[in-house]
């Protein structure tokens, strides 16, 4: 059952895959630590440049793979130095991280998130390696009228976890998808929203659309934060004595265990990614340990907690991505995307068809994991100094990286102005308090729903019956159904109880 | 009713979800053995999609904080920049316009113009051999084509 592992293992174990996976975490760290950049503008601005090597798919991916794992670890540095946190997933990591850094334990703070991070993303790692080809089994068996459900669930779940606003979730997804349908339609040759341009034809560029969105965004939303004194001194703390000691560590190892956990069953779900798994960490462990409310002020449980959870739930959301082909995360989705521009359509065949791409993907996560401690601990006050690069240097090359990343794809100006464009588009959404990543998902997403809605009911004949005929489908439709009610049901349900309790 | 962002972003989304509707019935289709075609999935999009900024326009959310004056002319000058940066790009070669573009990017970022001018000269210079040596990719030569 494990073959596809031992396969994977002589995969990644090649000595160009294993500098791969060490030249990805290194640059993942590096981007993820520079000011503001998170992960998914990580991958987005790396991406490109990945494609052009002319890797194997499986190379490609084991590069990209480390990118992401290794810009978590590197979000932790500003939340927990500066008080500013790289992406959503990293808030939780400034409550405690940043006082501790306050304290003058700066260096011990980085030393256990990165043990944390390791921690909980071995973790995950190990879950993914036992319930990944369990689930691609199950996965066989689904039709395109149960993938059509499992995309309603997905969307359902993201609208309701993911972001502040389950409306502006919504919208966002629905203009993803929307983008998503421009070109030609594979099924009849009918033209979609193409206004007789050539070059949408083929629709939006995948790589066009995500540096649009994250990378040119990003630099007209630095424009403001960087006008804008929020109060917070830009100078790095000291950073103190730099290892972490043992008896730390083991203070924290039921904290690390127990979010690891979490953060891997929320990394699973569909659309749900670290922020969701490092608030629900972070607040359990408040609950369970938080006897002598330290917590928010310099409580080493309280850094432990979202590390390893936001590690684990990033390995987790690898779980669907695999086995079919629905990303946990907006940057699975990005990772996702680049594994199509392979012509590899991740699902519950890769781990037969494609072992090698499935299981070196897993190996070079055990190995990126070990990597990325190992660079982290003795170089967590070097890479602190990226943090120092000014915005007058990161912008110009944010730039320059995004104008090369999609000139060289057709070496076409057209592409450029769309990413502009799509830019811009980022630009308001972000403004209008719609985040990116259900944008991305359903640009990522919208084209396979379709495509099973459409060859569902061609095999019907027409009729729609077809979309909740089997056990799978049905369970799906009912937990997307009470995913949508429940939030605003149970609330009232509670309410009504605690009315009888006080009545009774 | 008061007039505020998300009023206007549902506004502007039921329009939107109005022309995709129409482009949608506008399409000419040719006979097929398939039951939906290619016009139901955008129609139900535009369907959803209106709904929910129906919901916007009656319950708007809070106003955000929108860029004054000042910081908005700094971020259409930033757009302009790029948008003269993507023209010349292939015009007068990936050097010269990098090199215009990072310097008066990094200037408009709070860079002195002396330190600008480095970044600008640094980064284009640097950048340029990184990609076509390193990366094997090509880039535009423009005016400088047969001196580097």
């Amino acid at each position: 059952m494990f073959d596809f592992l031992i396969h994977g293992f002589a995969v990644a174990l090649t000595p160009m895959n294993l500098g791969l996976a060490f030249l990805g975490a290194l640059l993942g760290t590096l981007f993820g630590s520079l000011p503001g950049i998170g992960p998914i503008n990580g991958i987005a601005i790396l991406m490109p440049l990945a494609y052009t090597l002319g890797l194997p798919a499986e190379s490609a991916l084991i590069l990209l793979a480390g990118i992401y794992t290794g810009s978590e670890y590197g979000g932790r540095m500003s939340s927990i130095l500066l008080n500013v946190p790289g992406d959503a997933g990293a808030v939780m990591s400034t409550l405690d991280g940043h006082p501790l850094a306050k304290k003058g334990l700066a260096g011990p703070a980085l030393g256990l998130s990165a043990v944390s991070s390791f921690v909980g993303a071995t973790i995950a790692i190990i879950g993914l390696t036992l319930f990944a080809p369990l689930l691609a089994e199950v996965a066989v068996m689904f039709g395109p009228a149960e993938f059509f459900a499992l995309m309603v669930f997905a969307f359902a779940s993201m609208s309701v976890m993911m972001g502040k606003d389950p409306l502006k979730t919504a919208i966002g997804a629905i203009l993803g998808i929307l983008i998503g349908t421009v070109g030609v339609d594979s099924g009849t040759g009918v033209m979609r929203y193409s206004f007789g341009m050539a070059e949408l034809y083929d629709g939006i560029d995948f790589v066009v659309m995500i540096i649009g969105l994250f990378a040119i965004s990003e630099i007209l939303l630095m424009l403001e934060h960087g006008n804008r004194r929020d109060g917070q001194d830009d100078s790095i703390p000291p950073l103190g004595r730099v290892f972490v000691s043992l008896k730390e560590i083991l203070a924290c190892k039921g904290a690390m265990g127990r979010s690891g956990l979490l953060g891997f069953i929320i990394g699973v779900l569909p659309g749900t990614g670290a922020s969701v798994a490092s608030a629900v960490a972070y607040t359990t462990e408040k609950r369970i340990s938080d006897k002598d409310d330290t917590f928010g002020q310099g409580d080493m449980r309280g850094l432990a907690a979202p590390e390893a959870a936001n590690n684990a739930s990033a390995a987790g959301s690898f779980v669907p991505m695999l086995t079919l082909g629905i990303p946990g995360s907006g940057t699975t989705a990005v990772l996702l995307g680049a594994l199509m521009l392979y012509n590899i359509t991740p699902g519950p065949m890769m781990f037969t068809e494609r072992p090698e791409v499935a299981g070196g993907l897993i190996a070079s996560l055990y190995i990126g994991n070990v990597v990325l401690l190992a660079l982290n601990l003795p170089l967590a006050g070097l890479f602190a100094r990226v943090l120092t690069i000014p915005r007058w240097v990161l912008v110009p090359g944010i730039a320059l990286l995004a104008f090369v990343g999609v000139y060289q794809l057709h070496s076409d100006l057209t592409a450029i102005y769309l990413m502009l464009i799509i830019g811009i588009l980022g630009y308001l959404l972000r403004k209008l308090g719609i985040s990116l990543a259900p944008v991305i998902l359903g640009y990522v997403l919208g084209g396979l729903m379709e495509q099973n809605l459409r060859r569902a009911l061609s095999i019907s004949g027409g009729d729609v019956g077809i979309l909740w005929q089997s056990g799978i489908s049905v369970g799906l439709w009912i937990a997307a159904a009470a995913l949508l009610v429940l939030p605003w049901l149970l609330p009232k349900l509670l309410a009504g109880r605690t009315r009888h309790n006080r009545t009774g | 009713m008061r007039v505020t962002a998300d009023r206007l972003l549902g506004l502007v989304l039921l329009g939107l979800a109005a022309f995709v509707a129409v482009r949608a019935l506008q399409w000419q289709i040719p006979f097929s053995y398939e039951p939906v075609g290619p016009r139901a999935f955008p129609l139900g999009l535009a369907l959803l999609l209106s709904i929910l900024a129906l919901v916007l326009v009656i319950r708007p959310g809070t106003n955000g904080e929108w860029p004054h004056r000042a910081l908005a002319m700094k971020l259409l000058m930033v757009l302009a920049l790029l948008m003269i940066y993507a023209a010349l790009f292939r015009q007068i070669g990936y050097i010269p316009a990098s090199l215009l573009a990072a310097t008066v990017l990094a200037r408009l970022f709070g860079a002195s113009w002396g330190k600008a001018l480095i970044t600008g000269v640094l980064m284009a210079i640097g950048s340029y051999f990184l990609f076509t040596s390193g990366l094997g990719i090509s880039l535009p030569d423009g005016y400088l084509a047969g001196i580097v």
